[in-house]
Parts: structure tokens; C-alpha cells; sequence
């Protein structure tokens, strides 16, 4: 026990003192330019660093974007509100995603058109691709068939 | 089986949290001076015709709330919450003829330095291996040497279970970050039922790394304490030797039998006969893309899923799109895929047009498929989609959308929706553009 309360008392110690000495400014709570304004932002035009491997632009940014929240989730909040993540990411929902935004086809929105006949196809390929949504919530459609 | 939690407990929650949220944020700008509050509401109207000749008019309401305290410094207290409800105008279109959701309702601190953030209430909890709702609390913080640290608690939000799942939810991720080449994060989760047995645990390790400007490695690796054995191990990396080119491949191993183990629901349960129990399945793709023509985007790509039991199967092909920002946008696509199935043999085409006209746009959208054989008597399978929007003033605007749809389950199909978007915002955030709700 009292070897616990030391090496908790150090361990305190330590992260306040990282705390302290780290001194760091928060990142903007907005993005200090309005960068939505012309479409999906690149954002190599200004960031040379990691940021900047966050271009919407990229094939790749749709599979990767959850790795970069999953990473930095607040770089995503100086742009977005919790509501552009709920559009897509919601526990419970009877509106597909590209049903709400049928003006922007652009959009990498999942269960486009017929998706009755496509989730056949999909959950064969790779069921794991729909656990992240359904496998624990957002699954009464799932249920009214697979009971 | 439906969790009694989620239903009732639940929703008192999120409206406790809310009422004593919009009391602080009322209160506050009496005393911080800096104040803004926005939001959205859409009001949607769905209309379609079931098998059975059912009509259904339902009609959804989405409200979302955000109230910010705008300090000079950079701290803030902001709540933020979002939910729908339902009622059918028409037929029941499910069970019950009313129905909606709290999808988000929390307050939360951020501070001047540090990135230091505090959030209370139902959230969307994104660290490392967790991907969760949760009904509790979040906490992050940064330290000395590029240390970064999260923990959250909770109760985790579970709808329409066919089997329990878990109560309580908690978990944490350590990150170490050297903002121009990599982050490395370690993270785990812990959940247990109500009667504190272990539903889930779960440990990863995730990356992004970048140690060129013109590369980029992001993965994640997930192992189930609970089954002792790795969930998924999934990355992907890019290079881009010209700023008009880029190349990528990804990688995933999955197996099942670890990552299927804690659903709740039946269909993507390992009882689900579709699937194996032991399945392994490994993925490989690989892509190019090329952009040297003035808003014009052509992409080629190939991915290869190899099962350790069942058959395996290939997608490739191309997409081109043309943007130009505010007024056009242009694409089609065209993939086939190669399996051992009937319906995993197809051709899929998809090609859609959005054009703005002053203060209108119109947007269509079609899909084709066809399948190699005959599925319930359909071979081409066709989607069209037209919408039309137009903005009355900043505030409102107005749409509606139809589509046609002709597939192995629905012989002739006709939809409509109607809706109505409207925003409202007291003041500009004080530090820059205005946040994105879209």
C-alpha cells in the first residue's frame, strides 16, 4: 500500500510538472481562415507538416479520416461542428447520410442509391466495414429482418 | 431486446445535462461579454409507397444547438447539442408512429494552453481504438515532450440490441507526437455488463507517421484481450511525388472471430451464417491519382480481399471528376467486381452533375449495375436521382428530391422528400470563419 501511494505521489508529481513546463497554446477553436468556401479544402496550400496530410482533396483522405480523428480529434474541431460528425457517425438514425445531402453527390456519403440490395454485398465483403456503425448501435433497421 | 437504459434513463440524462448547460451558458454572458449562438433546424418530409402499399409520410424534425462563450484568451465553455423526432403524417413507417433521439448534448472547457479539454454529457468519443457514444465524461491534455493524454468514462449509448451489451464504458490513449513527422498513440477500452462481468476490452496502437512531406503512413493495430487475438491491423500509405500525383496503398488483416465478438446485433454477430466463424480476411489495395488538369481529378484504383475460407474477390477500376468551386461539379465512375458469387459479380457506373445557378442548384445522380446473372430475376439494377434546392434568403432554404430505383428487391421504386434548412447564428465566432455544420 504505501509503495502504491508513493508511486502514485511521483506519478502526479511528474505529470504536473510535465503539464506545467509544457506551456503550449491551444490550438484556435476556429480555423483562422474560412477555408470551406471553395469546396473540399486542400490543406497543403498552407501546412507543410502533418496537418497538411490532412487534404480533403486526397482519394485516400475518406479511408483515412478516421485514423486522423482517432489521432487528432481537435485539429478536426477548429473546422467542424459535432454535427458534421453526426451526420454520419449517429447512434440512432432513419435518414441515410446521402439522403440528407442528395445536392452535394461529391461527397463520399456511405449507402448511396439502392443500398437494400448493396448491403448484401458489402456485408459479405467485409462486415466489419458496418460494425462500426451498427455493431453496438444504429441497428433497428438491421433488426425489423435479422432477428 | 431493448435496453430499458437507452429508452429512459438515457434521454432524462441528456435532458438534465441540457437544461443545466443552457442555464450556465445563459448566465455566462453576463459575465463574459462574448457571446454566440447558432444553429440549424431541418425539417424533412419523406414520401414512398412499402410492398405491402403502405404510405408513408414521415415527417423528421433535426435541431442543432451550439452556444459558445468567446473569450479573447482562447478559453471557452461551449455546449453543443443535436437531436431529431419523428411522427408519421401516413402509415406507420416502423413500429411506433412517433420516434426521435438525443444524438449529442454537452458542455465543455477548453483552455488557453495545452489543448486541455474537459466535456460532460452524451459525446462522440474518437481516441485512438475507441469509437464511441457515450453518455459521461472526457478529458484530454498536453504535456512536455510532445506527450499527449485522454481518458473518458461513461456509460455507453446502445439502441436495439438483439443481445446485451455492455453499461459502463471507459478507456484512454497516451499519444507522443513530433507535429512534423509522426504521432504514435498507445489506447485501450474497457467495458463491463451491469453486473461488472467483462464485455469488452480492447488495446491498440496507432500511427501516422510522415517523414517526408510527399509521404504518409496511418494505421492501427487492435488486439481483443478478451479472445486474445488481433482485431484488425489495418494501414495505409501514400506518396505523392508531384503535387498533381499521388499514389496509395493500403493494407488490413481482419479476423473475425476477435473482431465480431462483442456486437450486440444479430445480423453482424457470429452466429450469422453468411460469414464464418474463424474467417480471416486480408485486404490489399492500391491506387493512383492525378490531378494535373485545372480542377479536374482522375483516380484509378485496385483492391484484392482474400478470405481464409470463403472465396476471394476483386474491385477495381476509375472515377473523374471535375469541381469548379460554387457552381459545377461533374463525375462519373466506373468499377467492377470480381467474386465468386453471383452478387459479387457486377459492373457498377455511377455518374451525377451539380450545377448552382444563381440562387438555385440542381443536382442529379445515377447509378447502374449489372450483375453477371440474373439475382430474383434483375440483371440491371438502376438508381436516378434528381434534387432541387433554392436558398430564399442566408437563413432558409428550401428542396426536394425524387428517386427512381429499379433492383432485385424493388421492382419499380419512387421516393420524395421535402425539406427546409434553417440556420441561425447571433454573432461570427470571434477568432475566425464560422464552424461547419455541413
Amino acid at each position: 500500500m504505501k509503495n502504491k501511494i508513493v508511486s502514485m505521489s511521483i506519478l502526479l508529481l511528474m505529470m504536473s510538472l510535465l503539464y506545467a513546463c509544457a506551456n503550449t497554446s491551444s490550438l484556435p477553436r476556429t480555423h483562422p481562415e474560412d477555408v470551406g468556401k471553395a469546396g473540399m479544402p486542400d490543406c497543403t496550400a498552407c501546412h507543410t507538416d502533418s496537418w497538411g496530410a490532412m487534404n480533403h482533396r486526397a482519394p485516400d483522405f475518406m479511408a483515412k479520416h478516421s485514423n486522423y480523428a482517432g489521432s487528432s480529434r481537435q485539429v478536426c474541431s477548429s473546422c467542424h461542428q459535432e454535427s458534421f460528425c453526426a451526420d454520419c457517425h449517429s447512434h440512432k438514425e432513419e435518414i441515410k447520410p446521402s439522403d440528407k445531402f442528395t445536392d452535394s453527390p461529391e461527397r463520399n456519403l456511405p449507402h448511396r442509391g439502392d443500398y437494400l440490395s448493396q448491403h448484401k454485398i458489402d456485408g459479405r465483403i467485409n462486415p466489419v466495414s458496418c460494425v462500426k456503425c451498427h455493431g453496438r448501435q444504429n441497428n433497428a433497421r438491421c433488426a425489423s429482418c435479422h432477428r | 431486446m431493448k435496453s430499458n437504459y437507452t429508452k429512459k434513463s438515457c434521454q432524462a440524462f441528456g435532458a438534465g445535462v441540457a437544461v443545466l448547460a443552457s442555464a450556465l451558458l445563459w448566465t455566462t454572458p453576463l459575465i463574459a461579454g462574448d457571446y454566440s449562438f447558432s444553429g440549424e433546424s431541418n425539417t424533412i418530409l419523406r414520401m414512398r409507397t412499402t410492398i405491402n402499399d403502405k404510405n408513408l409520410f414521415p415527417a423528421y424534425e433535426y435541431l442543432r444547438l451550439n452556444a459558445s462563450d468567446n473569450r479573447s484568451d482562447g478559453t471557452g465553455l461551449s455546449f453543443y447539442l443535436g437531436a431529431w423526432g419523428r411522427g408519421d403524417l401516413g402509415d406507420k413507417s416502423t413500429s411506433s408512429s412517433t420516434d426521435g433521439d438525443l444524438q449529442y448534448a454537452y458542455l465543455t472547457y477548453r483552455a488557453p494552453k495545452n489543448n486541455t479539454a474537459v466535456s460532460i454529457g452524451r459525446q462522440f468519443i474518437s481516441e485512438g481504438v475507441a469509437t464511441e457514444r457515450i453518455d459521461g465524461l472526457y478529458l484530454r491534455n498536453d504535456f512536455l515532450y510532445g506527450i499527449g493524454a485522454s481518458a473518458f468514462v461513461g456509460h455507453s449509448v446502445i439502441t436495439e440490441p438483439n443481445f446485451p451489451g455492455g453499461s459502463i464504458v471507459y478507456g484512454a490513449r497516451i499519444s507522443q507526437t513530433d507535429k512534423k513527422y509522426y504521432t504514435v498513440g498507445l489506447s485501450a477500452l474497457k467495458s463491463e455488463y451491469e453486473n461488472s462481468s467483462r464485455y469488452r476490452e480492447e488495446e491498440g496502437l496507432d500511427l501516422w507517421i510522415r517523414p517526408h512531406q510527399k509521404v504518409d503512413l496511418t494505421g492501427r493495430s487492435t488486439y481483443n484481450s478478451l479472445t486474445n487475438g488481433w482485431m484488425e491491423n489495418n494501414y495505409a500509405l501514400s506518396y505523392a511525388p508531384l503535387s498533381t500525383l499521388r499514389f496509395g496503398a493500403d493494407f488490413s488483416h481482419i479476423n473475425f472471430k476477435d473482431y465480431l465478438a462483442s456486437v450486440t446485433t444479430s445480423a453482424l454477430s457470429l452466429i450469422n451464417p453468411v460469414w464464418k466463424a474463424n474467417e480471416k480476411q486480408t485486404a490489399v489495395g492500391t491506387s493512383v491519382a492525378y490531378s494535373g488538369f485545372k480542377n479536374l481529378n482522375v483516380t484509378a484504383d485496385y483492391r484484392f480481399y482474400s478470405y481464409d475460407q470463403s472465396g476471394d474477390a476483386s474491385y477495381f477500376g476509375g472515377k473523374a471528376s471535375y469541381s469548379f468551386p460554387e457552381n459545377l461539379t461533374v463525375g462519373a465512375g466506373l468499377h467492377r467486381m470480381d467474386g465468386d458469387t453471383d452478387r459479387l459479380r457486377y459492373v457498377e457506373f455511377r455518374a451525377f452533375a451539380s450545377k448552382k445557378i444563381g440562387h438555385a442548384d440542381l443536382t442529379i445522380d445515377a447509378t447502374n449495375l449489372n450483375y453477371d446473372r440474373n439475382i430474383n430475376g434483375i440483371r440491371a439494377c438502376y438508381t436516378f436521382t434528381g434534387a432541387a434546392g433554392y436558398e430564399l434568403n442566408r437563413k432558409l432554404k428550401l428542396g426536394a428530391d425524387m428517386e427512381y430505383s429499379k433492383n432485385p428487391d424493388f421492382d419499380n421504386e419512387v421516393r420524395g422528400l421535402l425539406k427546409a434548412t434553417y440556420t441561425f447564428d447571433t454573432t461570427f465566432a470571434a477568432e475566425g470563419g464560422t464552424k461547419s455544420e455541413k
